[in-house]
């Protein structure tokens, strides 16, 4: 166990060529010892690059690695005591179970009794101590993931356990059970637990702490519920929930309210210090409340759509040209023309140039 | 509905099958069943005599069979190992790998039989360098001309003609292995041996045995290389199948009985390398 600190990483695949991209832009970011962690992003925003850079597969073109601050920058990925489970599972073939959960063991010249008792405990812990005798091949999918998530658990100096992906082969309601198993690994060995993925439900049921990526920059880092109610940029709100959070073009009228459309909008962010163009309201679909008749900070929309999502319904309404989106219950009575829709004060962040005013 | 009109779609493909392959091979089990030479050509029957001779009375094919068995074997053997070592050494970022990759390929774009004719001069008895070479230490070993050398001779022949097939098949595998079992490697702390025994010769098993099957059978055909080196010489010494049967039917003109040597002898292949292929999928991917 260790507490992994970047300094001032970044990276970028071609750091010698005129036009160099970063794949991932300079930042600091410490991760507590024994964590869990998401990293969340789209596609190639450099989620997967922080990864390598932390087990040594991808040497950062700039800033240090600290373990416990020892500088690792430069060391091995064998030398660096990370364990690392990949998209799709990593097993030798030709080896038993037994043998796979001790190769790491093995490699590093552990004698056999501990050996034995270390995997023994490994294989208890993931449930896999019924097949120790098996070909590793035959398995499914989920347990030769298990075997891969194995082979980082049996060494007990890791400094953390990274994962890319790994439950994307695995179906969905195991992926479930997989889940509730990796946290109650990570309460059992206190690891440090870095979990990739591009899957907000997946992130949001795991971690502690999600840290979200766009374009290589680390965007917001927060509980999965200072996420969901606060995104610190519009393209948090828009990533993270599904459907993506409301965001409406306003103006700011004095210290609290906000023009939009013709409605005026009180909401409980102090405006005073925003004076610029391209301001923005964003409320999450789950929080804009449906009313019988006008009240205060309420707009009346036309209903366009209602969409059916099993628990729920999703209405599209049209105010003044805005699309706002809201999510009620299936019970929910929903008129078929006009809506009364209010914004709740506390639930209306306000964004300038697509960054949240505090 | 009626469909009678696929078969019309059908004959094209069907006519080109019959021509060159159906017709051919009926014809041949037709000619094995006649004695049919350059005296008395004409297809009569005289029913399973052929193979009766075959069986019972003609030594010389078995023994080339023999031969033929040894040396595919060992040739393949080499050129598997050689070719998987070339492909393993430019397969990582190296110096030159290019020109090392391209280096390793041309034995392969030469013409079979004029590169034979040059092996011939180069290990020629008297006036090659490779005696030249060998002079220095007193010895002149007969590479043509003794019973045991002339097979050596056609096996390093081959190896060098046919390595870089092996080594293209080997290296397009090892080109598309998936990444991550490696990088899973070097973090559990493999080694290069551990990661090469446990890593990369599992996952180039299929790719292996595709490559080994492709050379036997090529190997098995092994003609050109007998035929300019030794002519299956001395005596019969470096005789393979093939090259038997050659004799037998475009020197002797004894067309009804090849025609019987080559029906057996393919019937021989397909029955050994599907054993052969069994065996290798158990050794090296079951194991």
């Amino acid at each position: 166990m260790a507490q992994i600190k970047l300094q001032n990483i970044a990276h970028s695949y071609n750091p010698n060529s005129v036009d160099s991209k970063y794949a991932l832009k300079p930042f600091d970011m410490t991760w507590v010892d024994g964590g869990r962690y998401a990293i969340l992003g789209p596609s190639g925003c450099g989620k997967s690059t922080m990864l390598n850079i932390m087990s040594g597969i991808v040497k950062p073109s700039e800033g240090r690695l600290l373990f416990d601050g020892v500088d690792v920058t430069d060391e091995t990925t064998s030398d660096r005591n990370i364990a690392q489970v990949f998209q799709f599972p990593v097993i030798y073939g030709t080896m038993t179970v037994h043998d796979n959960l001790a190769f790491p063991l093995v490699c590093r010249g552990y004698d056999k009794s501990f050996i034995e008792s270390k995997v023994n405990e490994v294989a208890e812990a993931l449930s896999l101590e019924g097949l120790l005798s098996q070909s590793a091949r035959k398995l499914t999918a989920d347990q030769k993931q298990l075997i891969s998530l194995g082979r980082g658990l049996v060494r007990d100096n890791v400094a953390a356990i990274l994962m890319d992906e790994p439950l994307t082969v695995i179906d969905p309601d195991l992926k479930f059970r997989l889940r509730r198993k990796l946290k109650e690994i990570n309460q059992k060995y206190q690891s440090t637990l870095i979990y990739v993925t591009h899957d907000q439900n997946e992130a949001m049921t795991f971690a502690e702490n999600i840290i979200v990526m766009d374009d290589g920059e680390i965007v917001q880092v927060g509980s999965p519920a200072e996420l969901f109610d606060r995104p610190r940029t519009t393209f948090v709100g828009y990533f993270i929930g599904a459907p993506a959070m409301n965001l409406f073009e306003c103006d700011v009228v004095d210290s609290n309210s906000i023009k939009f459309g013709s409605e005026k909008i009180s909401t409980e962010t102090d405006l005073k210090s925003v004076n610029g163009e391209n301001i923005k309201l964003g409320i999450r679909a789950e929080y804009v409340q449906l009313m019988k008749s006008s009240a205060k900070n309420t707009v009346q929309a036309k209903v366009e759509s209602v969409d059916d999502w099993g628990n729920h319904k999703l209405i599209s309404a049209n105010f003044e040209g805005n699309i706002i989106k809201v999510k009620v219950k299936r019970e929910v009575e929903v008129p078929a023309e006009n809506v009364y829709l209010r914004f709740p004060t506390n639930n209306c962040c306000i964004y300038e140039n697509e960054i949240l005013v505090p | 509905m009626n469909f009678k009109h696929k078969y019309l779609f059908l004959l094209p493909g069907f006519l080109v099958l019959l021509g060159i392959l159906i017709f051919p091979i009926g014809f041949t089990v037709r000619l094995s069943l006649s004695s049919w030479d350059s005296f008395f050509p004409g297809l009569d029957f005289i029913g399973l005599e052929n193979y009766t001779r075959l069986f019972t009375d003609d030594p010389r094919f078995w023994e080339a069979f023999q031969r033929l068995s040894f040396m595919s074997v060992i040739t393949v053997f080499l050129q598997y190992t050689i070719g998987f070592a070339l492909a393993h050494m430019v397969w990582k970022e190296i110096k030159f790998q290019r020109f090392f990759r391209v280096l390793f390929l041309i034995p392969m774009m030469t013409t079979p039989v004029i590169m034979t004719v040059i092996w011939k001069t180069v290990f020629h008895e008297s006036l090659g360098p490779v005696n030249d070479f060998f002079s220095l230490f007193g010895v002149t070993p007969l590479w043509l001309s003794s019973e045991a050398l002339s097979k050596v001779t056609v096996i390093i022949v081959e190896v060098w003609q046919w390595t870089p097939f092996m080594f293209l098949l080997l290296l397009a595998g090892l080109l598309s292995l998936p990444k991550e079992p490696f990088l899973a490697a070097s973090i559990d702390g493999a080694g290069p041996i551990r990661k090469f025994v446990y890593v990369t010769f599992p996952l180039m098993a299929p790719i292996s045995i595709g490559a080994i099957i492709i050379r036997l059978i090529e190997a098995s055909k092994i003609m050109d290389t007998v035929y300019v080196l030794t002519s299956g010489g001395p005596g019969t010494s470096s005789e393979t199948s093939s090259f038997y049967i050659f004799i037998k039917g475009l020197r002797e003109f004894q067309f009804g009985y090849s025609a019987a040597l080559s029906l057996t002898y393919l019937i021989i292949m397909i029955i050994s390398l599907t054993i052969i292929a069994k065996m290798l999928v158990k050794l090296m991917i079951r194991s």
